[in-house]
C-alpha cells in the first residue's frame, strides 16, 4: 500500500471504527507490518458487523470526507507520517505508545541524524527561567541540535525563540489540530517555526487545547528527544509530567535550580533529589549525552565546538589556534564586562561599577554608596546597559549581567 | 417703534456680537423673546418684568416683541436680562442716554433689580474691545476679569438702578470705570505642596524636572504606594508661571463654567479627573459644548491617574488633541474650538494585583494576564507619550530618612532656565517646547554629530525601538541639554535619555 493509503485507513479506523489506538499500536508491534496490522482490524469488523457502523456515531469525525481532510492537508503544507514510514522521529518509534499518526508541518520532523533535546519549564515563568531558557537554547542549537518544546508561552516560547534566532531548528509539539494557534500570544512563533523547523501533533485538525491533549503531548515531547532540560517547573506541572514520562521512557533527564524559597523551582529540585542531573552549564549536558553524541549516525550533525575536553581530534576543531582566537573573541564581544574596564572614561564609571552586583540594587542604594549624583548615575547606567555590563531588573534595580 | 443695543453670545471660546433688538406695538399686552432663545432667556421676561417694577419704573402694558440676533444662532445663558430691561425703558421713554451708541451690555437681573455675576465674561469683554465698543457695561462682581482687558472701559453695576444712573451722567462716567487690572508678581508660596516631600525617587524625580522642561508626556508605572500621585501633583510646582497671555487663555477657559468673581488665574492647572468621567466630560462638548478636562488643563497638567482603568474610548480620543493642541467640537452644524495645550502624566500599576515585579510582594497575577492588562495601552497613545519611568516601592530606609532634598524653588528656576532656552530657540517657529519639535529640527540637531548618531543606532539596535521612539529619545536628549544650559546636545544627554525609555514593559 502507498503511505498515502496507510494513512487514510488508519484514519478510517480510529474515527469510523473507533478501534483505539493503543489497541493498533499493540497489534502493530505484535505484526511488526503495518499492512497486516490494518487488515486485521477490517477483517475484525467484517465479522462483527454491529461494531462497524459509519451512520451511526456520535463522533463529530464520524462519515467525515477523509478525502476532503486530504485535500485540506494537502493546500497547508501538512503532511501525516505513520509509524511505519522512515522518516517517523526513530527515538519516538521505541516508546511504549508512540502516536500511529503524526500531523505535521514544516520538513524539518522527516530529517533523521539530528539529535533533538527538550527543554520545558513553567509558563509562568520569571525572568531568571526565560534567560536560562534561551541560553542553554541558544548554546545547544550552536552545536547542532534540535530543541523540541511545545510551544506554550514562558519558558517554552523562550527556548523556541532562541533556538529559532540561533539556527532556525526547533520543533514544537502542540496539543491541539495543527491548525489552531495555541497560545495565541506565540502566533509569531508559529509562523516562523516552520520555515526550517517543524510542527507536530497527534490531534486531528480542529481538536481544541483540552485539558487531557497536555500529558499526551508530552509524552512525545520526551519521546521524541533524547533528554529533556527541565527548568524552574512547579511540583505539579506539565514540566514535571514530561519529566517523569521521560524517565519512563529511559531519557535523560536535566533539571536546572533555582532560588529554593520559589515555588517554581520545587519541581526541578526534586527531580534533582531523587537523581535528575544537575545542569549548570553546556558541559553539564555534553557529559551525559556522551554516547548520543559519539554515534556514527548524529556524528555529522553534532559540533563539539565548545568541549574542548573531547579528546577525538576529529571533532576537535581547537587544534587550529586561529580558530581558537576567532573563538575566544567572539565570545569576548558578547559579554564585553571584565575587559572593557580599562575603556571606562572615567573613575566615576568603575566607581559604580564597583557598587554593582549580582544582587539586585536600586538607583538610590547606588546614589548613596557611590556618592555622585542622580545625572551622572543615570548616565553611567546607561553606558553599562549599552555595553552589556549591567541590565535592569524588575522596577528600578541593577544588577551585574552574569558573565557565563 | 424700534430700538437696540449690543450684548454678546458665547460660541466655544469666542464671543460674538449679539444685537438685542425691540419692538413695542399697541395691542393685547404681551412679552415674547424670539430669535433661539432657550429655556433660561425664556424666562427673563418675568424676571425683567419683576426687577423693572421693583425698581421703581413702569413696565409697558403693550405688546413687545424682543428680538436676539443672528437668529440662527442657538443662545443660552442669562446673559440678556439688562440689555432687555435697558432696551424696555428707552423705548418706553422712561430713560434716554447718549451712551447706549458706543456701550454693550451683559448681565443677569434678580428680581429686585440687582444684577448677578454671568459665565464667559472674559471672551466677551475681549470681543467687545474688538468691535470697538467704548463702555461695556457688566455685573460688578465680574468687574476684575472684564477688566483685565486693557482698551476698553468696564463699567461694574451693581443694581439696574445703578446702572442708569451711570448710563444718564455721560460726564460722570470715568469716575464709575472700573481700574484695570494690574498683573502681580507671583508669590512662589501658592502651592501648599512641595517637591521636597518626595522621598527617594532620585530617577523619578529627576524624569519629573525633565518631563516639565520641554512638556514631555510622561508614563509613570509602580505598585501602590510608590508615590506616583504625589510626584504627578508636585509636578505643578516646579512649572515656570504663567506669563500674562497665557494667564489670559486659561482665565478665559475657567470663565466659561463658573461665575468667577477673581481676576487672573495665575497658577497652571492641575486637573486630575476620575476614571468614570464620560467621554464628553473629558473632550468638551454638549448641546452648548463646553470645555472638557483636556481644556482645563490648558497650560498646565492633565493627571490621569489608573490609566489602565479608563476605557480604551477615553484613551484613543486623546490622541488628536495630543497632536494638535486644540479640540475641534461640532455641534448643530457649528464648530467650536477650545485650545487644549497640556502636559499629560498618565499613571498606573504594573499588573492587575498591582505587585508585578515588587521585589517583596509577590504577584499573584499569571504573564498571559499582565500581558493583557498592558494591552490596554495601545501603540499610538505609547507613541505620544515621550517618557516612561519605572516607580519602584518606597523602601522603610528612605521614608524614614531626614536628608536635605531640593525643593520645588530651586528646580523651578532650572526649569524656568530651559524653558527660556526653548523661548529663543523657537522665537521665529510656530512651536514653543522640544516635545512639539518636528522632524527636520531633530534631524538638525544630530546631524552635526557622528557620535550621536552612533549611539543612536546602537540604541535602536538595543532596545528595537521604532522611529518615533528614537525622534522622542532625541527631544528628551534636547531638553536635557537645555537644562544644562548647553546649545548642542552632547553624547552625555543622549546617553542619559535613554533612561527614561522602557522599550518593552515586561
Amino acid at each position: 500500500m502507498e503511505n498515502e493509503e496507510i494513512n487514510l485507513n488508519i484514519l478510517k479506523l480510529f474515527y469510523n471504527l473507533k478501534i483505539k489506538p493503543s489497541d493498533f499500536i499493540n497489534i502493530y508491534k505484535n505484526k511488526k507490518n503495518i499492512e497486516d496490522a490494518l487488515k486485521y482490524f477490517f477483517n475484525r469488523e467484517k465479522d462483527n458487523p454491529k461494531l462497524f457502523n459509519e451512520n451511526n456515531n456520535k463522533s463529530g469525525c464520524a462519515g467525515k470526507d477523509f478525502n476532503l481532510l486530504m485535500q485540506y492537508f494537502y493546500k497547508r503544507a501538512v503532511f501525516i507520517l505513520n509509524i511505519a514510514q522512515d522518516q517517523y522521529p526513530v527515538l519516538l518509534k521505541e516508546i511504549y505508545f508512540p502516536p500511529p499518526l503524526l500531523f505535521c508541518k514544516g520538513e524539518k520532523i522527516k530529517e533523521t541524524g539530528n539529535l533533538k533535546i527538550a527543554i520545558v519549564g513553567t509558563r509562568n515563568c520569571s525572568d531568571y527561567g526565560r534567560e536560562v531558557a534561551s541560553h542553554f537554547s541558544k548554546e545547544l542549537s550552536k552545536m547542532g541540535f534540535t530543541i523540541v518544546s511545545g510551544m506554550a508561552i514562558g519558558v517554552d516560547a523562550a527556548a523556541h525563540e532562541a533556538a529559532i534566532k540561533e539556527s532556525g531548528r526547533s520543533i514544537g509539539v502542540l496539543g491541539t489540530g495543527i491548525d489552531i494557534k495555541y497560545p495565541y500570544e506565540n502566533k509569531h512563533l508559529f509562523e516562523e517555526i516552520i520555515k526550517n523547523g517543524s510542527l507536530v501533533t497527534e490531534f486531528l485538525p480542529g481538536t481544541p487545547p483540552l485539558k487531557s491533549n497536555f500529558p499526551a503531548r508530552n509524552r512525545i515531547i520526551s519521546g521524541i528527544s533524547i533528554g529533556v532540560i527541565v527548568i524552574e517547573a512547579a511540583e505539579k506541572s506539565g514540566a514535571i509530567v514530561t519529566a517523569k514520562s521521560a524517565i519512563r521512557e529511559n531519557r535523560e533527564v536535566f533539571a536546572v535550580p533555582g532560588n529554593i524559597f520559589s515555588d517554581k523551582s520545587k519541581g526541578c529540585h526534586s527531580l534533582i533529589k531523587s537523581g535528575a542531573k544537575l545542569v549548570e552549564s553546556i558541559e553539564d549536558i555534553l557529559e551525559e549525552l556522551g554516547n548520543y553524541i559519539k554515534d556514527p549516525a548524529y556524528q555529522n550533525s553534532i559540533k563539539l565546538e565548545m568541549t574542548a575536553s573531547d579528546k577525538n581530534p576529529q571533532y576537535n576543531h581547537f587544534n587550529n589556534s586561529l580558530l581558537e582566537n576567532e573563538y575566544k573573541n567572539k565570545k569576548n564581544n558578547d559579554c564585553a564586562g571584565y575587559r572593557n574596564l580599562k575603556n571606562f572614561p572615567d573613575d566615576d564609571y568603575l566607581k559604580i561599577y564597583n557598587c554593582l552586583g549580582y544582587k539586585e540594587k536600586s538607583i538610590e542604594e547606588i546614589i548613596n554608596t557611590s556618592g555622585l549624583d542622580i545625572k551622572k548615575v543615570l548616565q553611567i547606567m546607561s553606558f553599562f546597559q549599552l555595553k552589556n555590563i549591567a541590565k535592569e531588573k524588575n522596577f528600578n534595580n541593577f544588577v551585574k549581567i552574569n558573565q557565563i | 417703534m424700534f430700538f437696540k443695543l449690543d450684548s454678546f453670545a458665547l460660541m466655544g471660546i469666542e464671543a460674538i456680537k449679539v444685537a438685542v433688538e425691540i419692538h413695542i406695538s399697541n395691542g393685547m399686552p404681551s412679552f415674547t423673546i424670539v430669535g433661539l432663545p432657550d429655556k433660561s432667556i425664556n424666562e427673563a421676561r418675568d424676571r425683567v418684568k419683576a426687577s423693572i417694577i421693583n425698581s421703581g419704573y413702569k413696565f409697558p402694558m403693550k405688546k413687545i416683541i424682543i428680538n436676539l440676533s443672528p437668529t440662527d444662532l442657538r443662545k443660552e445663558g442669562s446673559f440678556y436680562d439688562l440689555p432687555i430691561a435697558l432696551t424696555i425703558l428707552a423705548l418706553s421713554g422712561q430713560i434716554t442716554s447718549e451712551l447706549f451708541d458706543c456701550s454693550s451690555f451683559i448681565g443677569e437681573l434678580s428680581l429686585d433689580g440687582g444684577i448677578d455675576p454671568v459665565k464667559g465674561i472674559l471672551s466677551m469683554s475681549e470681543k467687545a474691545a474688538e468691535i470697538k465698543k467704548q463702555y461695556f457695561f457688566i455685573p460688578k462682581e465680574n468687574a476684575n476679569e472684564a477688566g483685565l482687558i486693557k482698551d476698553i472701559s468696564i463699567i461694574g453695576c451693581g443694581s439696574l438702578t445703578e446702572c442708569i444712573e451711570i448710563l444718564k451722567n455721560k460726564s460722570e462716567i470715568n469716575k464709575h470705570t472700573h481700574k484695570n487690572y494690574i498683573y502681580p508678581e507671583s508669590d512662589s508660596n501658592q502651592y501648599r505642596i512641595d517637591f521636597s516631600e518626595v522621598k527617594g525617587q532620585f530617577r523619578a524625580k529627576r524624569a519629573m524636572e525633565i518631563a516639565v522642561s520641554g512638556m514631555h508626556n510622561i508614563l509613570l508605572i509602580g505598585p501602590p504606594g510608590s508615590g506616583k500621585s504625589m510626584l504627578a501633583e508636585r509636578a505643578i510646582t516646579i512649572m515656570p508661571d504663567l506669563n500674562f497671555n497665557e494667564s489670559i487663555e486659561v482665565t478665559k477657559i475657567y470663565s466659561l463654567i463658573k461665575r468667577r468673581k477673581y481676576g487672573l488665574i495665575r497658577s497652571r492647572p492641575f486637573r486630575n479627573p476620575h476614571h468614570t468621567i464620560s467621554e464628553i466630560g473629558l473632550i468638551g462638548g454638549g448641546i452648548y459644548p463646553k470645555p472638557g478636562e483636556i481644556s482645563l488643563a490648558h497650560r498646565g497638567i492633565l493627571f490621569l491617574d489608573e490609566f489602565s482603568e479608563f476605557s480604551t474610548r477615553h484613551s484613543e480620543s486623546l490622541r488628536q488633541p495630543l497632536e494638535n493642541k486644540s479640540i475641534v467640537i461640532t455641534r448643530n452644524n457649528v464648530s467650536y474650538t477650545f485650545p487644549c495645550s497640556f502636559m499629560l502624566i498618565l499613571a498606573m500599576n504594573p499588573c492587575f494585583c498591582g505587585y508585578f515585579g515588587d521585589e517583596n510582594k509577590k504577584c499573584k497575577c499569571s504573564i498571559r494576564e499582565v500581558e493583557k492588562y498592558w494591552k490596554k495601552l495601545s501603540g499610538p497613545i505609547l507613541d505620544r507619550i515621550d517618557m516612561q519611568i519605572k516607580l519602584p516601592r518606597l523602601k522603610e530606609e528612605h521614608f524614614l530618612e531626614n536628608k536635605e532634598v531640593e525643593n520645588s524653588h530651586n528646580i523651578k528656576e532650572r526649569v524656568s532656565n530651559a524653558i527660556l532656552m526653548q523661548n529663543e530657540r523657537y522665537k521665529d517657529k510656530e512651536i514653543n517646547y522640544n516635545s512639539e519639535a518636528r522632524p527636520d529640527y531633530i534631524n538638525d540637531w544630530i546631524n552635526q554629530n557622528q557620535g550621536l548618531k552612533k549611539i543612536t543606532a546602537d540604541f535602536s539596535k538595543k532596545t528595537l525601538m521604532t522611529a518615533r521612539g528614537i525622534s522622542s529619545l532625541i527631544k528628551i536628549s534636547r531638553t536635557i541639554a537645555d537644562l544644562e544650559g548647553e546649545n548642542e546636545i552632547a553624547e552625555n544627554h543622549m546617553i542619559e535619555a535613554f533612561q527614561y525609555k522602557i522599550s518593552t514593559i515586561i
